[in-house]
């Protein structure tokens, strides 16, 4: 049996992956992987731990999680959408019409 | 009375609210081709309205009131309506309205007016479930509710390269700041085992080896709270959403969405993470929200000083105000007995500041819709062509300088004095001299309004026009304004009542 504190390594190990992925990458689809990444990471804890304590709370919140992810990258792509149709790009560090 | 009826019957604020976004669905379905957006004002406006006419007849009764019963708990502990819960309700159905009447003759002649009203009401919905949220699921479920709809209501003008540009930041910031949240939340579970306030508050205090991951969770709930409520260091979306978004949003967003933020912070942290228990485990919340609203305050009031846009000094200002609403998380100390002073002072401030703020972003509003500029420039001289709205702007921008004869004078006052109560006059006395600086550039509007004369004799021949919703929403957020200071009595007094309830 894996011990549950290597679910929380790993958790934290995707989170850091995605975090970088956000800090370094101007692609807003990149972006949005990245940010599925870290929210993944922490269904691993939620699944986990639900595991752990022997509770349903967490494996519940999970499937919740997937849910609003899935709502979160509809509106993400609808802004991304309309971003390339006035800017011509998804590079998110194009549009600079106000002063950042 | 909560003996009478039934417990679901205390949620009929939120569900109003979402039945009505649901009513406006169907309206739009009758007649999809409907160009005139009344119907759709009216519907919202109406639905807004009996939602607040609820809310304050459950305070009046005292529903959920210590007094009658206490708060009610349904869905297995996860939903709690109290009195707190009712007091920021009131908030966000009061800026709906406003923001939905104005909204009006802003969006007067778009193509889909349905979108924009239902998902004002959605996320109004969403943010009377925040309210009363009692678990750490619900809130997020209730945050997620408040910003998705935002996120498209910013990038609303699709074909407007600002408002785009405005929605792709706030959704960039907005969806990291929620993942971080997220995992915030996951090591809290892993931590504590549970996710309802109550049964986190109990693990708290007997923490062992999972202090350091509990730890590391609530600081990043900080961290989601500040996006929330625009501090630093999340607070960088704020002057770019604010100014490229259309201004009712703007007014929707700093006032109603803000105080959503505080809400979630208020709740969370008294009951989730009591100080007590939390300090005993090394975290200490409150120290960290000392320092976020000390920086908070001054980036926003210095930063607003030097701007040369209306909109955009009022977004700025807004960072500022939420540094200071911060205060009533910051000043508290554990078993003080000013605790529910501070906290209220600071709930009283927020629903001042949900009347004053939508006030002057939909005085924006009507300058856009007028096609005057955005400069403190263009304003000059506008008093003479429009005195009414000149007079609202000018009492709200004074009122949120915090000059004494208004209300935000009070709620301002109160604060302070709650945090040299507690102990904390380094923070009050950053707030006073914040404050000064805040005057200089409130009191810019108000010069180029009243006193100087416009650059061209035929620069504001523009405003012929006369956007009458507009002007009845700028001018019942300035009655209200007024209004609250002779009313600040009960106001204050169901503030401390609510926070009371949280120590």
């Amino acid at each position: 049996m894996v011990p549950v504190q290597w679910y929380l390594l790993l958790a934290a190990g995707i989170f850091c992956i995605g975090l970088f992925g956000v800090l370094t990458r101007n692609d807003a689809l990149y972006f949005l992987m990245s940010v599925e990444l870290m929210m993944n990471a922490a269904n691993i804890n939620f699944v986990a731990f639900a595991w752990y304590y022997s509770n349903l709370t967490g494996q519940v919140f999970a499937l919740f999680v997937i849910a609003l992810a899935a709502a979160e990258v509809a509106i993400g792509i609808g802004i991304i959408l309309v971003m390339y149709r006035n800017f011509g790009d998804i590079d998110v560090t194009v549009p600079t019409e106000m002063r950042w | 009375m909560s003996n009478v009826t039934a417990a679901w019957t205390a949620l009929s604020p939120a569900l109003l609210l979402g039945l009505t976004g649901l009513a406006l669905l169907v309206v739009d379905t009758i007649r999809p081709n409907e160009r005139s957006n009344t119907s759709m004002a009216v519907v919202s406006a109406l639905g807004a309205l009996a939602s607040l006419s609820v809310t304050v007849w459950f305070v009046i009764a005292g529903r959920g009131h210590v007094d009658a019963g206490g708060a009610i708990t349904l869905l297995e502990g996860a939903v709690k309506v109290d009195t707190l819960a009712l007091f920021f309700t009131a908030i966000f159905a009061s800026v709906t309205a406003l923001v939905v009447v104005a909204a009006h003759d802003y969006f007067h002649d778009h193509a889909n007016p349905a979108a924009f009203y239902s998902l004002t009401l959605f996320a109004a919905t969403g943010m009377a479930l925040l309210a009363v949220a009692n678990s750490l699921a619900v809130v997020f479920v209730a945050l997620e509710m408040v910003s998705l709809p935002s996120y498209a209501l910013v990038a609303f003008l699709k074909k407007n390269r600002g408002s785009v540009e405005a929605g792709l930041k706030y959704f960039l910031v907005g969806a990291l700041s929620s993942a971080v949240f997220l995992f915030g939340i996951s090591l809290v579970y892993a931590a504590t085992g549970s996710l309802v306030f109550g049964e986190v508050a109990s693990a708290v205090e007997s923490l062992d080896a999972l202090a350091g991951v509990a730890g590391i969770g609530i600081v990043m709930i900080v961290g989601g709270v500040a996006f929330k409520t625009a501090s630093v260091p999340f607070h960088f979306w704020a002057p770019e959403a604010y100014e490229g978004a259309p201004a009712p949003v703007s007014a929707f967003l700093s006032s109603a969405s803000k105080a959503a933020g505080f809400v979630v912070a208020f709740r969370v942290f008294t009951e989730a993470f009591p100080l007590g228990a939390s300090v005993a485990a090394g975290i200490d919340w409150a120290l960290a929200f000392a320092v976020v609203a000390a920086v908070t305050m001054t980036l926003g009031n210095f930063a607003a000083a030097v701007q040369e846009e209306v909109k955009r000094m009022l977004a700025y200002s807004s960072i500022g105000h939420a540094g200071y609403a911060l205060i009533g998380l910051a000043a508290l100390s554990t078993g003080s007995a000013g605790n529910e002073a501070v906290m209220g002072a600071a709930m009283a401030h927020l629903l001042v500041y949900g009347f004053m703020n939508t006030g002057a972003f939909l005085f924006v509003a009507m300058a856009e819709r007028w096609g005057i500029g955005r400069t403190f420039e263009d304003y000059a001289g506008l008093a003479r062509r429009a005195p009414v709205a000149c007079t609202a702007m000018a009492v709200f921008m004074f009122s949120l300088a915090g000059l004494p004869p208004f209300a935000g004078f009070f709620s301002k006052y109160f604060l302070f004095m709650g945090a040299i109560e507690n102990g904390f006059l380094w923070l009050a006395g950053l707030g006073a001299v914040n404050s000064v600086v805040s005057l200089y550039y409130y009191s810019r509007v108000v010069r180029a309004m009243f006193l100087d004369d416009p650059a061209t004799p035929s620069a504001l021949d523009a405003i012929d026009v006369r956007p009458t919703a507009l002007y009845a929403a700028v001018v019942f957020a300035a009655v209200a304004t007024v209004l609250l200071l002779p009313g600040f009595g009960p106001v204050i007094e169901a503030a401390e009542a609510a926070a009371a309830a949280l120590f």
